[in-house]
C-alpha cells in the first residue's frame, strides 16, 4: 500500500504532478519563512550576545563585584574583579556620534603583560593606537579628519574582527592610553577579565545601557513577537496542506469503488500528503539558506545581522525536518475524517455548528478586566501590576482568536441580508456558512496586528510622555556638549564630574564659531549653590543636574535655545525639559550677575549650527578633543533618538512584524482561495457559462478573502488601540498618543501586499471556470 | 414572449437562432464539420445523437460559449459569434437560460437566491429579484423549500431549482443540455414537462440537447447530430 501510494504520488499522471508540485510549492514557501522566522530569533539572540563585551566593568554583570579605586577619586573608577588576570586593564566605555549612527568608543589601558585583550583584536592597543571597526575604518578613510579623525589620538593599527561586532555595519573603535592618564577619567574602571555576559544577563539600574536588548526584552518581548510571526505561517503551511483536498478526495471516492477500503485511502493520504511536506520540507531549506544572505542585510533590530547569526540550531531543524512531513500526515489523517468517503462520493460529515455568541465573552471579559483597573487604579508595586494586567491582556489576545469566527459569520450574515449584488450575496452566504475556515486563514494575523497596534501606541504614547521625540526643528541642530549626557557612564551607576572644569577658553569658543555652518556658542555654566526656581519647567522630568546659568547675551544668538525675561543678565536653562519646545521658552532669571559666570566651571557647552553634517561634525570633533574626558557631544536630536533607543528597535521589530504577518496572511487567503475554487470549479464555471461576469466572479473571490482581512485587520487594530489608550491611562498616566505615519503606511502597505497576493489568484479563476473546463467536467 | 422584453428580431428564414455551417475542432479532434441548424421563436427542438457526436458543442457554439473556428452563428439576426467574450457574457445573462444535467446550483444560497441570481447580476434590487424568484418557485411546485440549501434538495427538487432560475430572466432561448441525466425518470418527466409548459407559456424557445428518445420526445422538432453535421430527424406534433 505504502508503494501504491508512493507510485500515486510521484507517478500518477500529469494532474498528481501538478498537484504534488504545487502542494510542495506551498509547504516549501511556508517552510522558508518558517526557517527565516526561527533564525531572525536566534539572529537577535546571537547579536544580543555580540554585545557581551562591551560590559566588562559593569556592576550589573552577575560574575564580577564593585569595589572602588583606591587611587582615584572616590567612587567613579570602581575596580572591577571577577576573574583572572592579575594586571587589570583600564577600561573606559562611551559612546560617540558620527552623522546621526552611534560609534561605540572604548578607551583600554593595559597595566602589565597580561592585562585581559577584547575579544576581535590580536593584542590590547598601546598608547597613540586604535582598532576600528571594518565600517568605522573605511569612515575614517572617507571622511575629513576634522569631522572624524580628530577625535582619535594617534593611528589604526588594525581593524576589529567581527567576534567583537554585533553587527556588520558596527562603528566601534578601541582606543590605547597610558594607564596614568586613563585611569584619571571619569567612569574609567579597572577589569580583571572581558565580560561575557549578554546585556540579557545584566541585572540592576547600570544595564539601561543602550546596547543589545535587556532580560525583560529577551524573556517578554521577543516571544511575543516570535508568537506574532510564526502563528501566521504554521496557519500558512496548514492551510497549503489542504490545497487540492477536493479534487484528491474525488479521487479516493473512485479508489473506494474499485475495492479500497478506508485504511488503505487513509494510508494513500497520508503518503501522498507526507511526500509533498517532504518535498516542501527541503525546499523550505533551499529557500531559508538562498535568501539568509540577503535578509541579514536588512536591519531588523536597526542594523544587519552577520549572515552566520541567522542560523538554525539542532532542535530547530530537526522539530521543522521532523514536524513538517509529520504534522502534514496527521492533518492528511484528520481531514479525512471530516469527510465520508464512499464508493459513491464524496460527502461532509456533518453540518457545522455555526459558532456561538458565547465566543464574545473572553474578549469582553478581557476588556472588562483591563477597564476595571482603569477605573480602580493598578497597583503600585510591579509584581501587582503584571499580575493584574496579564491576565486582562491574555484574554483580549485569545478572545480575539475565540471570537473571530463568530464575528466572521455575524458580518456575513448582515452583509448577506442587506446587499442587492449577487457577488457580495454570494461571499456572504460562503463566509456565513464556514466562518471558521474564512477565519483560520487570517488568524495569525489578528494576533499580529493586535500585538503590533499595542506596541507601536504605547510606544508613541511613552515617548510623548517622555519627551523624545519632540525635539525639532532649530533646536534639533544645536550641539550640546555635557559631561552628564553621556548616557553610558550615566547609566552605568558611576558618580561623574559635574562640570567639564573651568570656563572654555575663548579661543575655542572663537573656533567653534568658525567652522563654516556654525552660528554661535553657548556656555552653561554650573553654579553649586544654583536654587531652582518655582516648579515650572525646570527639572520636571529629571534631575537638576542638568540646569546651569546662561548668560542672556549669549543665549539671545541663539533663538532656539529660548530667550531671557526682559532687562535680565542671567537666567536658569534646563536642557531636559522634556516636550517642551526650547525656542518658544521664556527661562527664569537668575540673580548672579554676568561678570560672575566667569568664576563658574562650565558644565556644557551649546553650539547652534544649520545642521549640515559637516559643521555638526566639526562641531563635535572640535569639542571632543578639547575635552577628550567629556562624554560625546549630541545634537538634541540624537540625543532624544539615544533616550528611545530600545523603543525604536521594539518598533521596527514591529514593523517586522506587520511586514511578515500581513503578506503571509495574504498568502494563507491565496491558498484558501485556490483550494475554495477548486471546491467549487463546477458551480463557478457554470455561472460563468450563464453569463455571470468573470469580473462579478472576480468580486465573490476578492470579497470572500478581502473581507476577512480587512474586517480582521480592523478589530484587532481597533482593539489594539482600545487596550492601549486603557494602558496608557492606567500605566503611563498619559493621554493615548497614536503612532506616527509610518504605523500607518506600513500596516496600508502589508493590506496592499496582501490584497495583491490575493489578486494573483485571479488568473486561476479565469482558467478554472473557462466554459471549456466546464463542459468537460 | 412575455411583457417587458422586446421582441426578439427573427432571421431571415424566420429562425430566431441559426448556426451556418458552423465547424469547430478541440486541437486536432473535429467536434463539428459543418453543423447548420435553426430554431424558430418558441419552438422546442431537440438535438440529439450518441455520446461524442458534437451535439454539446453545437449547443455551446449556439449558445455564445464557443466561438465556432468557421461558419455563423446568427440570433435574432445578427451574427452572434464574431461579438466579443464579454458581449456574448451579456447576451447569455440577459437573454439564455441554461438548465445542465448537475451542479449548477451555488451550493451556500438558498434556492430563492439560487433563482434570482441572473436577476441580481443584471442589477435587480434584492427585493423584486426575490419576490420573481418566490413566484417561479411556486409555479415549479418549490413552495416551502425556497429557503433549502441545495444539499437539502432532492436531485428532482435542485433540478427544478435550475430550470426556475434559467426561466427567471425570461429569456429569450433556453438551452438544456441533458436536463435529466441525473434523474430518475419519474422526476426527468416531471421536469420535461414543467421546462416545456413553462417555455410555451412564456413563448421561449427551447434547445434541448439529449440522447433518451423519451426526452425528445417532449420536442415540437428532433435533429440528430452524427460526426458533426446535422440531420433532420423528424418533426412530431406539439
Amino acid at each position: 500500500m505504502i508503494g501504491l501510494g508512493l507510485r500515486l504520488a510521484i507517478s500518477g499522471g500529469r494532474e498528481a504532478v501538478i498537484r504534488l508540485v504545487v502542494l510542495t510549492a506551498a509547504v516549501g514557501l511556508g517552510t522558508g519563512l518558517l526557517l527565516i522566522a526561527v533564525s531572525g530569533i536566534n539572529a537577535v539572540n546571537s547579536q544580543n550576545d555580540r554585545y557581551a563585551w562591551f560590559l566588562t566593568g559593569n556592576p550589573g554583570v552577575p560574575s564580577g563585584f564593585v569595589n572602588p579605586h583606591p587611587g582615584s577619586r572616590e567612587g567613579t573608577t570602581p575596580e572591577i574583579s571577577g576573574s583572572t588576570s592579575a594586571y587589570p586593564l583600564w577600561w573606559l566605555l562611551r559612546d560617540d556620534v558620527f552623522d546621526g549612527q552611534v560609534i561605540y568608543r572604548v578607551d583600554v589601558a593595559v597595566t602589565g603583560p597580561s592585562s585581559p585583550v577584547p575579544p576581535g583584536i590580536p593584542r590590547d592597543p598601546g598608547p597613540g593606537q586604535y582598532y576600528a571597526s571594518p565600517a568605522l575604518a573605511a569612515l575614517l578613510k572617507a571622511t575629513p579628519a576634522s569631522e572624524l579623525g580628530d577625535r582619535y589620538p594617534g593611528h589604526l593599527a588594525g581593524t576589529i574582527g567581527g567576534a567583537a561586532l554585533p553587527s556588520p555595519d558596527s562603528l566601534v573603535i578601541i582606543v590605547g592610553d597610558t594607564a596614568a592618564q586613563l585611569g584619571q577619567a571619569p567612569g574609567a574602571v579597572r577589569a580583571t577579565s572581558i565580560s561575557a555576559t549578554p546585556p540579557s544577563g545584566c541585572s540592576g539600574d547600570s544595564c539601561v545601557l543602550g546596547l543589545g536588548i535587556d532580560a525583560k526584552g529577551l524573556d517578554l518581548v521577543l516571544p511575543v513577537v516570535a508568537l506574532a510571526m510564526l502563528v501566521p505561517v504554521l496557519v500558512f503551511i496548514t492551510t497549503a496542506t489542504r490545497l487540492s483536498a477536493a479534487r484528491r478526495e474525488q479521487r479516493f471516492a473512485a479508489m473506494r469503488l474499485t475495492g479500497a477500503v478506508p485504511r488503505q485511502i487513509s494510508v494513500i493520504a497520508a503518503i501522498e500528503s507526507t511526500v509533498a511536506a517532504a518535498g516542501g520540507m527541503a525546499a523550505g531549506f533551499g529557500i531559508f539558506f538562498g535568501l539568509r544572505g540577503p535578509l541579514a542585510a536588512i536591519p531588523f533590530t536597526g542594523e544587519p545581522f552577520f549572515p552566520g547569526d541567522l542560523s538554525l540550531r539542532l532542535p530547530d531543524i530537526l522539530i521543522v525536518a521532523i514536524g513538517v512531513p509529520a504534522a502534514a500526515a496527521v492533518a492528511a489523517r484528520l481531514a479525512l475524517h471530516r469527510v465520508h468517503i464512499s464508493p459513491l462520493g464524496v460527502t461532509r460529515r456533518v453540518t457545522l455548528e455555526p459558532p456561538g455568541a458565547w465566543r464574545v465573552l473572553p474578549l469582553l471579559a478581557g476588556l472588562a478586566e483591563l477597564g476595571f483597573w482603569v477605573m480602580r487604579g493598578v497597583p503600585k508595586a510591579i509584581p501587582g501590576q503584571v499580575q493584574a494586567l496579564l491576565p486582562g491582556f491574555a484574554l483580549v489576545m485569545a478572545g480575539l482568536v475565540l471570537a473571530g469566527p463568530w464575528l466572521t459569520m455575524a458580518g456575513a450574515r448582515i452583509m448577506a441580508l442587506r446587499t442587492s449584488r449577487a457577488p457580495t450575496l454570494i461571499a456572504a452566504r460562503r463566509l456565513a456558512d464556514n466562518p471558521r475556515a474564512a477565519f483560520r486563514a487570517v488568524s495569525g494575523l489578528v494576533l499580529a496586528l493586535f500585538i503590533t497596534t499595542v506596541a507601536a501606541v504605547t510606544i508613541s504614547t511613552q515617548d510623548a510622555k517622555d519627551g523624545t521625540t519632540q525635539v525639532g526643528g532649530a533646536t534639533a541642530s544645536n550641539i550640546l556638549v555635557d559631561m552628564n549626557q553621556g548616557s553610558f557612564t550615566r547609566a552605568a551607576g558611576y558618580e561623574v564630574h559635574p562640570a567639564l572644569g573651568a570656563a572654555p577658553p575663548a579661543t575655542l569658543l572663537a573656533r567653534l564659531r568658525e567652522i563654516h555652518g556654525a552660528g554661535a556658542a553657548l556656555v552653561l555654566y554650573a553654579d553649586p549653590g544654583l536654587t531652582l526656581p518655582g516648579t515650572g519647567k525646570i527639572n520636571r522630568h529629571r534631575e537638576r543636574d542638568q540646569a546651569g546659568l546662561v548668560s542672556c547675551a549669549q543665549l539671545a544668538k541663539i533663538p532656539a535655545l529660548g530667550r531671557c525675561p526682559a532687562g535680565t543678565a542671567v537666567a536658569v536653562v534646563d536642557t531636559n525639559i522634556g516636550d517642551t519646545d526650547l525656542a518658544t521658552t521664556t527661562w527664569p532669571a537668575a540673580h548672579v550677575s554676568a561678570q560672575r559666570l566667569d568664576s563658574l566651571g562650565a558644565l556644557g557647552i551649546f553650539v547652534a549650527t544649520n545642521g549640515s553634517t559637516r559643521a555638526v561634525e566639526q562641531a563635535r570633533t572640535r569639542l571632543e578633543t578639547a575635552y577628550p574626558d567629556a562624554s560625546g557631544p549630541a545634537t538634541f536630536a540624537e540625543a532624544s533618538i539615544h533616550a528611545s533607543w530600545r523603543d525604536v528597535m521594539y518598533r521596527q521589530l514591529a514593523d517586522v512584524v506587520i511586514l511578515v504577518s500581513l503578506p503571509v496572511a495574504g498568502c494563507t487567503l491565496a491558498a484558501s482561495i485556490a483550494a475554495g475554487l477548486a471546491d467549487r470549479k463546477r458551480p463557478f464555471s457554470m455561472m460563468r457559462l450563464a453569463g455571470a461576469p468573470l469580473g462579478g466572479l472576480q468580486r465573490v473571490v476578492a470579497l470572500e478573502s478581502a473581507v476577512p482581512l480587512l474586517a480582521v485587520a480592523a478589530v484587532a487594530i481597533g482593539t489594539g488601540f482600545g487596550v492601549s489608550a486603557m494602558y496608557a491611562t492606567m500605566q503611563l498616566a498619559h493621554p493615548l498618543v497614536a503612532p506616527d505615519a509610518s504605523y500607518y503606511l506600513l500596516t496600508a502597505a502589508g493590506i496592499v501586499v496582501s490584497l495583491g497576493i490575493i489578486a494573483a489568484t485571479f488568473p486561476l479563476l479565469r482558467r478554472i471556470t473557462g466554459p471549456e473546463v466546464a463542459r468537460n467536467e | 414572449m412575455s411583457a417587458g422584453r422586446q421582441p426578439a428580431v427573427v432571421g431571415q428564414a424566420g429562425a430566431i437562432i441559426e448556426a451556418r455551417g458552423v465547424v469547430k475542432s478541440f486541437g486536432q479532434t473535429p467536434a463539428l464539420r459543418g453543423a447548420t441548424l435553426s430554431a424558430a421563436q418558441g419552438e422546442v427542438l431537440a438535438v440529439m445523437g450518441p455520446s461524442g457526436s458534437g451535439k454539446s458543442t453545437l449547443l455551446h457554439c449556439l449558445a455564445g460559449i464557443l466561438v465556432p473556428d468557421e461558419g455563423e452563428v446568427w440570433f435574432a439576426g445578427s451574427r452572434l459569434d464574431t461579438r466579443s467574450e464579454a458581449e456574448r457574457s451579456v447576451l447569455r445573462r440577459d437573454r439564455f437560460g441554461f438548465v445542465f444535467q448537475s451542479g449548477q446550483l451555488v451550493p451556500e444560497l438558498t434556492a430563492e437566491e439560487n433563482v434570482a441570481l441572473p436577476l441580481l447580476w443584471s442589477g435587480t434590487r434584492r427585493g423584486p429579484a426575490l419576490a420573481r424568484a418566490r413566484a417561479w418557485l411556486g409555479r415549479l411546485g418549490l413552495d416551502g423549500l425556497e429557503r433549502r440549501r441545495s444539499g437539502e434538495l432532492s436531485g428532482g427538487q435542485a433540478q427544478r431549482v435550475a430550470l426556475a432560475r434559467g426561466l427567471v430572466a425570461r429569456p429569450d432561448i433556453i438551452f438544456a443540455d441533458e436536463p435529466t441525466g441525473s434523474l430518475d425518470s419519474v422526476s426527468g418527466e416531471h421536469v420535461m414537462s414543467l421546462l416545456t409548459d413553462a417555455a410555451r407559456q412564456e413563448g421561449t424557445t427551447v434547445i434541448l440537447v439529449t440522447h433518451e428518445a423519451r426526452v425528445a420526445a417532449y420536442a415540437a422538432r428532433r435533429v440528430i447530430v452524427r460526426d458533426g453535421t446535422v440531420t433532420a430527424l423528424d418533426a412530431v406534433a406539439p
